[in-house]
């Protein structure tokens, strides 16, 4: 019975050997093999998606740590440690639109423009239409002297996607673009863009003033003293707005509006000397006019006669040469003698009597003085007082 | 007779005989396909693919590996603190040290030469153990600072899954010789995220040769790789490459400059590997434990004066560079402290790849010649980013020695061929440069200071190839024609001492015979009959002038004389090659 036992386990045995073999031999079969691989392959790629998954979590919180704490330094103007923290931050998203746009302001901030400069040329072949990039770029060509490059990119941060609050970045970009035509002297590229902000900004007082002011610097008076206009519409106690009102006025040669606005200038801020000194010559201008309207002609000799003597005064002080006198900007050429020489015969004429009996008198000395003020002007320089009056006056009827 | 005529039994019968040969059909052309796709050379595809794509997982995994070490080791920020810049990769290490000295002995160096070791000594073999080391050790030693790259690791880690897999689906012998280039063309894809190249330089330093046989399977496990590896890690290059062009053709000759300094850099570079190595390796058997942590140390040093970029693989800072973010000086003294670094990680034994270190300084050199070229000729010279670029391609050429490898490396990367032709020229200038200053390239000078003997790729590309022109002799004594008679045949021979005879066939081919073969057969009576037709018709086979000289060796043993035709007219006789011609060309080819 034993033995039977034994017998039975031993087959038991190399049954379960042979078995084994056979499973070893079968699962050494290259279509299991490959079905066994392409199963561990499945399970590999999904660990991998996992701790991937961990892994693209930690970096993104990493880079969103060092970009928060790089913002609070940008904004607390701390721009070494923002450069760092942005750069930290770049690490964990090399390609993120954002930390890249922070990292270069805060190297802006630290003058390392060019670095900034790279990367804002970066971020603008992804977005060519950023505004914020395009901004930065422009100040960066601005501040290398490369204004061409600079208008280029003020223009099209001009017209650029600026959310949140569109109209006023696009006006500040407009804004820079101005300031900075202004500083290059291109003046007529200036007015056109002043135009067009005009035109966006609407009825804030404040603003319009702003341009009024540009319009100025821009030497376009007429729209200026429009803006002004505007701008005193709606606050007519601005008295920045009514110096440059009157400013402009002036300029245009329109005295009395000048004279008027400077006057309440100064009453809104009597400490306002550039406004006070303008309305003095002002005040000069309107009252040595001889033509002006609604004066009597007793009034208009007297004027006359008293400019015939400060236009000599002024010629004896700056003798003008002969050369001079004929190359005279502006000056017609009327006569190769010397003003001095005309103007000592006429002299015993130019008075009130002979002007009343010979009323094309006071025209002919009238432009002797125009003459004299404007070639004295040049040879010797701008002349101040009734001689300035004068010439103002001369370049008004006589134009520029 | 027709189906309706039969008896019902018959018909049943002959129904199920017709299915139940359809189903031993269907049985046997299922049996072909599945012989068909499991057959060797097919299955060998199939199997690159699985390589191709374990591969790319394992790279994925060690890009993590290694992120995670430096996150952990070096700290989150971008700027260091000093306490880790010397502790991290001087702890780092010393463990290093004792993982390579106890447990893992394979994983020093690059990788490359012991996969060309498992392809030309151990027959495809390398011990799973190997890829495991590999992978802690270098992730490590990366991820600490140590100056050393994830490329040669990652086709390392690649060649030795391969193994293990083909050991798994136990191929021959030849396959699994070749199964390591074909993971570690995987792993090194993976690794740059650049197929091509990867492919080239497998088969320019790894194989030596173009083969159809492994070029396919090189070929897919390199894209199935890299489709995993942009699964994971997204399609980007490793770095942001700017605009880059060639300003003008003046300008090529800046780039010559740009490759003499390559090759100058590259000469210095593997001649610092040349002299310390071998010295490092001599020092007493104790100081292995040490040496990665002093290199370590003295890399956190020169980290800590002011040079933090030359720590790790330096990607980030080579895509700084490329963006001008560097002064010239600074580059060039990045490039200069990169060697120095390199050199100290490499030759003390810790495991990591050379490759990115060799782009890095590449890069570093480039843009600072570029930076000075602006100085000097500022109309002349274009973009940073150019030359940064055209230098990678430089020191690759220069110090790896794949110059073909390199000039496919920096159009792959940059993605734009308009910087073909200066990238060909500095590279060459470079190549030309380094070889002529230090004629054993890196990787056969890193197998010999080993003690091994592999084959070099460059002496391989470069060896002599004797031809049958070299060989071949004219033709002694009259060349009968199949059509003349054997009386005419005999009388022609009879002023000849010449014993064998070459006969042109008609329309085509050659034969031979001998003088007394001629004298016995017109002894037959067969004196008027033409020479073809008492011919044996086996033709002898022929050959061209420019078949390579092994080929006549096939022929020599059996054929007396074996003719050599011209390509173009094959019944043109250019001359012959015989075995004591071809035995005394070689002789003398032996004796220089």
């Amino acid at each position: 019975m034993g033995g039977e036992c034994e017998v039975l386990s031993g087959s038991k045995d190399t049954m379960a050997a042979e078995k084994f073999f056979q499973y070893r031999l079968y699962l050494r079969q290259r279509p299991v093999m490959l079905a066994l691989l392409s199963g561990f392959t499945l399970l590999f790629i999904l660990g991998v998606t996992g701790l991937s998954r961990a892994y693209q979590a930690q970096r993104e919180a990493l880079g969103n740590r060092w970009f928060a704490r790089g913002v609070a330094d940008l904004n607390a103007k701390r721009f070494d440690a923002a450069v760092t923290e942005f750069r930290a931050a770049l690490l964990y998203s090399r390609d993120d639109y954002n930390y890249q746009l922070n990292l270069a302001e805060a190297l802006i901030g630290v003058h390392q423009t060019g670095q900034a400069s790279a990367y804002l040329l970066n971020l603008w072949d992804r977005e060519p239409e950023n505004g914020q990039v395009n901004l930065e770029l422009a100040r960066i060509a601005a501040q290398k002297g490369q204004t061409a490059d600079a208008v280029r990119y003020y223009h099209n941060a001009v017209y650029a996607a600026w959310p949140p609050d569109q109209e006023t970045q696009r006006r500040e970009a407009r804004l820079e673009l101005i300031q900075l035509l202004l500083r290059t002297n291109a003046k007529t590229q200036a007015q056109a863009e002043l135009i067009a902000l005009a035109e966006n900004v609407g009825d804030d007082p404040a603003q319009q003033a702003r341009i009024g002011d540009l319009f100025v610097r821009a030497a376009d008076y007429e729209h200026a003293l429009a803006a002004y206009r505007l701008s005193l519409k709606y606050d007519r106690h601005n008295s920045a707005a009514l110096t440059g009102a009157g400013y402009a006025a002036f300029e245009l040669g329109q005295y009395p509006v000048a004279e008027s606005y400077l006057q309440m200038a100064l009453s809104e801020n009597p400490n306002d000397t550039q406004a006070e000194e303008r309305l003095k010559i002002t005040q000069m201008v309107v009252r040595m006019d001889p033509f002006r309207n609604q004066i009597s002609s007793a009034e208009r000799n007297r004027i006359v006669v008293d400019a015939f003597a400060t236009a000599g005064e002024r010629l004896s002080q700056c003798p003008v040469p002969k050369s001079a006198n004929a190359a005279a900007a502006g000056s017609p050429p009327v006569s190769p003698a010397n003003l001095s020489d005309q103007w000592a015969p006429l002299k015993p004429q130019v008075t009130e009597r002979e002007l009343r009996r010979d009323p094309d008198l006071g025209q002919t000395a009238m432009d002797l003085v125009f003459r004299i003020e404007r070639q004295t002007s040049v040879v010797c320089g701008m002349p101040t007082g009734a001689d300035l009056a004068l010439l103002l006056i001369a370049k008004e009827h006589e134009g520029t | 007779m027709d189906l309706e005529s039969k008896p019902e039994s018959e018909v049943l019968e002959e129904n199920g005989d017709a299915a139940h040969t359809a189903a031993a059909m269907r049985w046997q052309s299922s049996r072909d396909l599945f012989r068909l796709v499991f057959r060797e050379d097919r299955f060998f595809l199939v199997l690159s693919v699985f390589i191709g794509v374990l591969s790319g997982l394992a790279v994925v995994c060690f890009r993590y590996a290694i992120d995670w070490a430096r996150l952990y080791l070096l700290g989150t920020g971008a700027v260091l603190t000093p306490a880790r810049l010397l502790l991290a990769p001087s702890v780092a290490g010393l463990v290093i040290a004792v993982l390579v000295i106890h447990f893992f002995p394979q994983t020093r160096g690059s990788g490359v030469n012991q996969t060309k070791a498992a392809l030309f000594i151990y027959n495809g073999y390398i011990p799973f153990r190997t890829a495991i080391g590999k992978f802690i050790t270098s992730a490590l030693a990366i991820g600490s600072g140590h100056s050393l790259g994830p490329e040669d690791p990652s086709l390392q880690i690649g060649a030795c899954l391969a193994s293990v897999l083909g050991r798994k689906m136990r191929l021959s012998r030849d396959r699994m010789r070749l199964i390591a280039p074909v993971g570690a063309a995987a792993g090194l894809a993976a690794a740059f995220n650049a197929p091509i190249s990867a492919v080239l330089f497998v088969i320019e330093e790894v194989i030596g040769r173009w083969t159809a046989g492994i070029l396919g399977s090189v070929v897919l496990s390199a894209v199935s790789s890299v489709v995993v590896m942009r699964w994971f890690l997204g399609s980007e290059s490793m770095f942001r490459i700017p605009a880059v062009e060639l300003k003008r053709p003046s300008e090529l000759v800046a780039y010559a400059v740009l490759g003499m300094v390559g090759g100058l850099a590259s000469v210095i570079f593997s001649s610092g590997i040349a002299a310390f190595r071998p010295l490092c390796k001599a020092l007493p058997k104790w100081t292995q434990y040490f040496q990665p942590a002093i290199a370590g140390l003295l890399i956190g040093v020169i980290a800590m004066l002011g040079a933090p970029q030359v720590m790790g693989a330096g990607y980030e800072y080579i895509d700084q560079a490329m963006h001008g973010q560097f002064t010239w000086e600074f580059l060039a003294m990045l490039a200069g402290l990169k060697i120095v670094a390199t050199l100290l990680s490499f030759v003390s034994g810790t495991p990591g790849g050379m490759f990115a270190p060799t782009l890095f300084i590449g890069a570093m050199l480039g843009a600072a010649v570029g930076g000075v070229q602006h100085l000097v000729l500022p109309h002349l010279t274009g973009s940073t980013a150019t030359y940064a670029l055209v230098g990678m391609g430089v020191l690759f050429a220069g110090f790896l020695r794949a110059p073909m490898t390199s000039v496919f490396m920096v159009l792959e990367v940059s993605g734009n061929y308009s910087i073909i032709v200066p990238v060909i020229v500095a590279n060459t200038v470079a190549y030309v440069i380094s070889r002529g200053l230090q004629p054993i390239p890196i990787f056969d000078l890193l197998t010999r200071q080993d003690g091994l003997d592999l084959p070099s790729m460059e002496e391989q590309r470069e060896e002599d190839v004797l031809r049958v022109e070299d060989a071949m002799q004219p033709v002694e004594g009259p060349v009968l024609d199949a059509g003349q008679t054997l009386e005419k045949a005999l009388t022609e021979v009879d002023h000849t001492e010449s014993e064998h005879l070459l006969v042109r066939m008609s329309p085509s081919g050659w034969s031979t015979l001998t003088r007394q073969q001629l004298v016995d057969m017109a002894a037959q009576g067969k004196g008027a009959s033409n020479l073809g037709s008492l011919l044996p018709l086996r033709h002898v086979p022929y050959l061209h002038p420019d078949h390579p000289l092994e080929m006549a060796l096939r022929y020599v043993d059996r054929w007396p004389l074996v003719p050599v035709v011209s390509r173009a007219d094959f019944r043109k006789l250019e001359g012959v090659v015989s075995q004591r011609y071809v035995l005394e060309r070689y002789r003398e080819f032996g004796e220089g």
